[in-house]
């Protein structure tokens, strides 16, 4: 899957819990199984601390697709489960009113030892992100990273 | 070199300071370095703003490589510090360790993991997995312009340790952290101590009497003033962390005063299985497992009692459960929970089916219960021929075994069986000299100190040896009406190049392997993992190989992974050492990230408090100022577990989880999303 | 060297004598770590990779290894045998010797600068004697301490190393010095040597060229190795084909190493897959009586090799010869087929297995087992008690194991010497 350099490729963001994703991709590593380069994961303590607009500005930015990554119901966190999904909704009608398509922000429980479904998710989002192309041509007044 | 004199002035001087950061990309022997172009990333490291430095080195974490970083902080005034290099859950620490020897604030550095999630999962693509280490680097270049200098959470540790299980492994752990002065509370679900260990009579390769030793343990653990042991007990809630784990034991009435104990025992009448011998027998609900258990006092088995009065010296005694709730504050929790033997399904090698197949455990119970020189009868018939069975629940493969319910196959060896199962035909060859002895297996597994000798004394004792493929089982069948044998084994041995044999005997013994006991509540309630395997998984075989990622939480024997006695000892031991360091100085010191207000910018909404569900880590309080009274909100840090949910709510950006901050989000997005041109550009 | 009185006295710094020593620091014990060669790091440090989770070695032991030099309560000791041992009331007496390094540690800043100057060059051991290196050198890149050592023995005395050091920390005039350290327990970690390669005559270790031990094979595939890549030490040619004689040192009544090694297994099969991620195109075949994969995650790493493509053969090798070009010819057993067949490969490994290092028991006097390993009388009830009160054992030095199980029993053992320490400390300030 080597990276063509004059293609650009869209970006995808993983933001991955310490608990949860982030020590899931790490089992990934371990197991050296492959997935496409344009993946960059953050890791994080737990996905409620950011506010909806934190993924809008994200898409604003350039970035093309978001994965939360986080514990689920395993999370150390007691607000975590709940927490994450109201999140979510909240930023899906953050995303409508913006014009931003929805499937751009994905939510998956990954543990720590999740290989397959780690791979699962990254590659659902690289292929969706084939089909519907960047988050540029998208949005209606593209903002500038200097923005 | 001037220059750097300057450099070190500059970033000594007290009031603006200079960020100034190193930038550091490890090739980790290789392992990045043969993907990432770690030479590329520095270069383009090194264009980016505030970095002063951006270097390579084989390795980072050898006392050479973190003397570079020590010395750049000492003679360029590094004042931040990003390594990209494994995972941070390996080496996160050495590197805070490496920055605080040189004089750094430990949080003023950041770790960027660029082998699992990079190098290793991008082999195919050096160009695509070059550019990712930039981005990625770039990401931590952002975050660490902006940390601030943070200070440990330094909290009071209760010099007490709870024990979790009462077999062989937690009574050594909870001896071994008592010797060093650390006060132990012990409980154990059964009403006796001693656990899977107690139900065996013999342990290789010593051949010694396992209850003996086992006894030796309990008297020291019971005669010790600072070990508390609570039987019948479960851990029934816990809070809090390390240093202060909050817990709620919920143990049961052992139903029998001690001078009416003997008397209930020999007058009740009510029977239950009896789980000591494996379901094997029967015995009364209330009982002693064995002759000599701990504590000696008979107990009710609260599971099977079905209510009714026992008549004692004419009363009628009614036994009531009336479980009490002991509450406890303590700094460490040894989980040494240990293991169930696996269970076969029903009709699996014809368990549960045909009467003459047993387990390997329930066989040393049958053996137990025939006295010394009489004959092993079975099931009415006298034992002529016995096959054991290795791997049974151990080293199975997927699509060829029957999942279980939960849709696992056991794919681990269970390390112990193979002894065992030699040992116990070692046993059998004594005592019944002209019983014919077929042990079926895959590779025989004799790997510890004298195990050896036993598969030699085995071979030479005339134990024939049949050897099978993992994907070509054994398969045992009732044999037909009126033939010699009730049960028939075939097999395709391979040691005879694939002959199908079949061997009529009678008795089939299952060497079943370990499954960890099941905990799933104890799991839930500590927030730990498990591996693939199931069982309680370290943070990393040979760094951390008896600690939980939960700090105070450690590791003690078979729930960790099938072990012997001999290894769940060592376990055990290893796992108090780490209680004894923990708590050793009567306080621990957690990591600062938990949430800060921003006075300037708090005007006390309460959106904060009202979306922590942590109790009592944030309230608003009231504050004169000027005259005026303000409402802010306060933390309280050893309440504050960090999740952030204070953060995203708050109107007006003033709360931050520290080291994790939403501006650092933003910024490293920012530099994620970096355009290509500024990529290339910083090649140039 | 100034006299010493610590708790606690470890002897060796390999793996588990590391881990021993930062176990009982860590709960505020003063430890000794006595170490004979120059630096610390065992035989651990020489491993490319360590099994089932591929990380690379040096990655976990050269954190280890820091942090034992850091530490505040360890006193590090390396180029140091120990002379004599007397047992005190209130514990052992030891007489050391520091060997010269005929370097100024106080002074050595591990420039190297001495070692790229130095016209001689010898065979390194550190590489197995595959690489070179000079007779003035940092022992191996990630030593500890980072300090330069002379080789006497094959120095010419051109005085360049002198010459070019900036720091002037050579030092022709050292000599050895006798000290003493006072300890209230030892801890012997004193490790392992593999079976010597030649102990089976008819497997042709050391006279046939392209017959080689698994440490060996480790260089070969280290990062840090002197070749960076696998090939025949015969030719250097890239191997193609490649054997793997199983218990080649263990098993075996006639060389007397009756028992199980315990880490051949895990570790041929590691090197076969790391040799074929380096040389994909490579056949490799292990030849095998029983697989003891029997550790945590270890069946998963044979089944994972398996699927790679590793050949998993179970026979008995009964001869090695070369062929005219220094192929080595593999004649085994074939036991599942009841044929002997002959098999030519580019390069055989023999998979040694482990003896005791000689020494410390010797001068400690201890008791040893059957198999020559420290003997552990009550090994179900106290498994890191040698015979002699106060004196305990870790790691390989009480039998073959790997490194997760050193690493556990290095845990045991600070357990039961910090208890012991706290017991006879107590009872002599009674006394």
């Amino acid at each position: 899957m080597a990276s063509n350099p004059k293609a650009k490729q869209p970006k995808i963001l993983i933001l991955a819990t310490l608990a949860g994703g982030y020590a899931g991709a790490d089992s990934t590593g371990q197991a050296h199984a492959d997935y496409p380069a344009n993946t960059y994961i953050l890791p994080i303590m737990c996905p409620v601390m950011f506010p909806p607009e934190f993924f809008v500005r994200a898409f604003e930015r350039g970035i093309d697709g978001i994965i939360i990554m986080y514990s689920g119901t395993d999370s150390p966190y007691k607000v975590e489960a709940d927490g994450t999904a109201a999140l979510v909704n909240s930023s899906y009608a953050l995303m409508k009113e913006r014009g931003i398509d929805i499937r751009r922000l994905r939510l998956a429980a990954i543990c720590t030892v999740c290989v397959k479904p780690f791979l699962k998710e990254v590659n659902q989002m690289v292929e969706l992100l084939q089909g519907i192309g960047f988050v540029k041509d998208e949005l209606a007044a593209p903002v500038t990273a200097s923005a | 070199m001037p220059d750097k004199q300057k450099a070190a002035r500059k970033a000594a001087s007290p009031d603006k300071e200079e960020v100034r950061v190193g930038v550091y990309t490890c090739h980790c022997g290789g392992n990045i370095s043969h993907v990432v172009q770690c030479e590329r990333v520095a270069k383009a490291l090194g264009k980016m703003p505030d970095v002063v430095v951006a270097r390579t080195d084989p390795s980072f974490c050898s006392d050479a490589g973190q003397a570079i970083i020590e010395q750049d902080i000492q003679e360029l005034g590094i004042n931040r510090v990003v390594i990209g290099a494994c995972a941070p859950s390996l080496h996160e620490q050495t590197f805070r360790n490496t920055v605080t020897r040189a004089g750094l604030n430990p949080y003023l550095y950041h770790h960027v993991g660029i082998r699992e999630q990079d190098s290793w999962v991008h082999d195919g693509d050096p160009e695509g997995a070059t550019e990712k280490a930039v981005r990625l680097m770039a990401a931590g270049l952002a975050k660490a312009r902006l940390l601030t200098p943070l200070e440990p959470i330094r909290l009071g540790a209760e010099k007490g340790a709870l024990v979790i299980g009462g077999g062989v492994a937690g009574l050594r752990a909870a001896l071994d952290i008592a010797h060093q002065g650390i006060r132990v509370t012990l409980v154990e679900k059964s009403p006796f101590l001693g656990g899977r260990m107690a139900q065996l009579e013999s342990i290789f390769p010593t051949d010694e009497e396992p209850r003996q030793l086992l006894h030796a343990l309990i008297e020291q653990a019971a005669a010790h003033p600072s070990i508390t042991i609570l039987t019948g007990a479960e851990v029934t809630a816990v809070s809090g962390y390390v240093g202060n784990f909050n817990l709620q034991v919920t143990q049961h009435e052992r139903g029998l005063s001690e001078e009416l104990a003997e008397a209930l025992l020999a007058a009740c009448e009510q029977e239950a299985p009896d789980n000591f011998n494996y379901g094997l027998t029967r015995r009364k609900v209330v009982y002693r497992p064995y002759p000599g258990c701990y504590p000696s006092t008979p107990a009710v088995d609260w599971e099977h009692y079905d209510g009714r009065p026992i008549q004692v010296d004419g009363k009628a005694v009614v036994l009531k459960d009336k479980p009490q709730v002991h509450a406890l504050t303590v700094g460490a929790i040894v989980l040494a929970t240990g293991f169930n033997p696996y269970e076969p399904r029903q009709g699996e090698y014809g368990y549960g089916e045909i009467t003459e197949v047993v387990t390997l455990p329930q066989l040393i119970r049958i053996l137990a219960q025939v006295p010394q020189g009489e004959p092993l009868i079975w099931n009415g018939h006298p034992v002529r021929d016995v096959a054991l069975i290795h791997c049974v629940g151990s080293r199975e493969i997927e699509g060829v075994h029957t999942p279980q319910d939960d849709g696992q196959v056991n794919n681990y060896c269970s390390r112990v069986c193979c002894t065992a199962s030699l040992h116990t035909a070692l046993e059998l060859r004594r005592r019944f000299p002209e019983i014919n002895l077929y042990e079926l297996y895959q590779d025989i597994r004799t790997y510890g100190r004298g195990h050896e000798e036993i598969y030699n004394q085995a071979q030479s004792a005339m134990v024939h040896f049949l050897r099978y493929r993992g994907e070509k089982q054994p398969e045992v069948a009732a044999a037909p009406p009126g033939d010699t044998h009730p049960a028939l084994v075939r097999v395709v041995d391979t040691l005879t190049y694939g002959e199908e044999i079949e061997v009529p005997v009678d008795l089939v013994v299952l060497a079943v392997g370990m499954m960890p006991s099941p905990i799933d509540a104890l799991v839930d309630m500590l927030k730990v993992s498990r591996g693939n395997d199931r069982f309680l998984l370290e943070v990393h075989p040979k760094l951390r190989p008896v600690e939980m990622a939960v700090r105070g939480i450690v590791l003690a024997g078979t729930a960790q992974g099938p072990m012997n006695i001999q290894e769940s000892l060592s376990a055990a031991s290893a796992a108090a050492a780490k209680v004894a360091a923990l708590l050793g100085q009567g306080r621990v010191e957690l990591p600062p990230f938990v949430a800060r207000v921003d006075e300037s910018k708090c005007d006390g909404t309460g959106a904060c408090v009202e979306a922590c569900q942590e109790e009592g880590a944030i309230a608003l309080q009231t504050f004169q100022e000027n005259g005026h009274e303000v409402r802010r909100a306060v933390v309280t840090p050893a309440n504050c577990t960090g999740c952030g949910a204070c953060v995203g709510v708050c109107p007006k950006r003033a709360i931050d989880v520290q080291a994790w901050t939403l501006a650092q989000y933003e910024a490293m997005v920012d530099a994620l999303a970096m355009d290509i041109p500024a990529f290339a550009e910083a090649e140039k | 060297m100034e006299n010493l009185h610590v708790d606690a006295l470890v002897l060796g710094g390999g793996i588990a004598g590391m881990q021993a020593a930062l176990d009982l620091a860590d709960q505020g014990f003063q430890v000794a770590l006595l170490e004979r060669e120059p630096s610390i790091g065992g035989k651990m440090i020489t491993l490319s990779k360590v099994f089932p989770t591929l990380d690379c070695c040096s990655c976990i032991t050269t954190p280890k290894m820091s942090a034992v030099a850091h530490h505040p309560n360890i006193h590090l000791l390396t180029y140091c045998e120990m002379q004599s041992v007397a047992e005190t009331g209130s514990g052992f007496r030891l007489a050391v010797v520091q060997k010269p390094r005929y370097v100024d540690v106080n002074k050595c800043t591990g420039c190297r600068k001495c070692e790229y100057e130095c016209p001689v060059t010898l065979p390194s051991p550190f590489d197995r004697g595959l690489g070179a290196y000079r007779a003035i050198r940092v022992p191996f890149s990630t030593a500890v301490p980072q300090t330069a050592v002379l080789d006497i023995e094959n120095c010419i005395l051109c005085g360049k190393c002198e010459k070019v050091c900036a720091a002037g920390a050579v030092d022709f005039t050292q000599r050895a010095e006798t000290f003493e350290i006072q300890a209230t327990t030892l801890v012997v970690a004193s490790g392992f040597e593999l079976t010597p390669l030649n102990a089976k005559k008819e497997y042709g270790g050391e006279t046939l060229q392209n017959v080689i031990d698994p440490l060996m094979m480790e260089r070969f595939l280290a990062p840090t190795g002197p070749y960076g890549r696998v090939l025949r030490p015969g030719d250097g040619k890239e191997p193609t084909s490649i054997a793997y004689v199983q218990c080649a040192g263990s098993r075996d009544q006639t060389l007397g190493v009756e028992y199980c090694s315990r880490v051949c297994c895990m570790y041929a099969i590691k090197q076969a897959m790391l040799i074929s991620g380096a040389l994909p195109m490579a056949d490799i075949t292990i030849y095998y009586m029983d697989i003891r994969t029997f550790g945590k995650g270890y069946e998963q790493f044979y089944q994972n090799a398996q699927a790679m493509g590793v050949e998993f053969v179970r026979g008995k090798v009964a001869a090695i010869r070369e062929d005219d070009e220094q192929n080595p010819v593999v004649k085994v057993e074939l036991t599942e087929e009841g044929r002997i067949i002959e098999r030519t490969f580019d390069l055989v490994v023999l998979s040694l297995g482990m003896v005791p290092t000689a020494g410390a028991d010797g001068i400690l006097s201890l008791p040893l087992g059957e198999d020559k390993f420290i003997a552990i009388p009550a090994p179900n009830a106290n498994p890191c008690e040698t015979a002699r009160p106060g004196i305990f054992v870790t790691g390989t030095a009480m039998g073959p194991m790997d490194i997760v199980d050193s690493i556990i029993t290095a845990g045991s053992v600070a357990s039961a010497a910090s208890a012991y320490i706290r017991e006879h400390q107590k009872e002599t300030a009674y006394a």
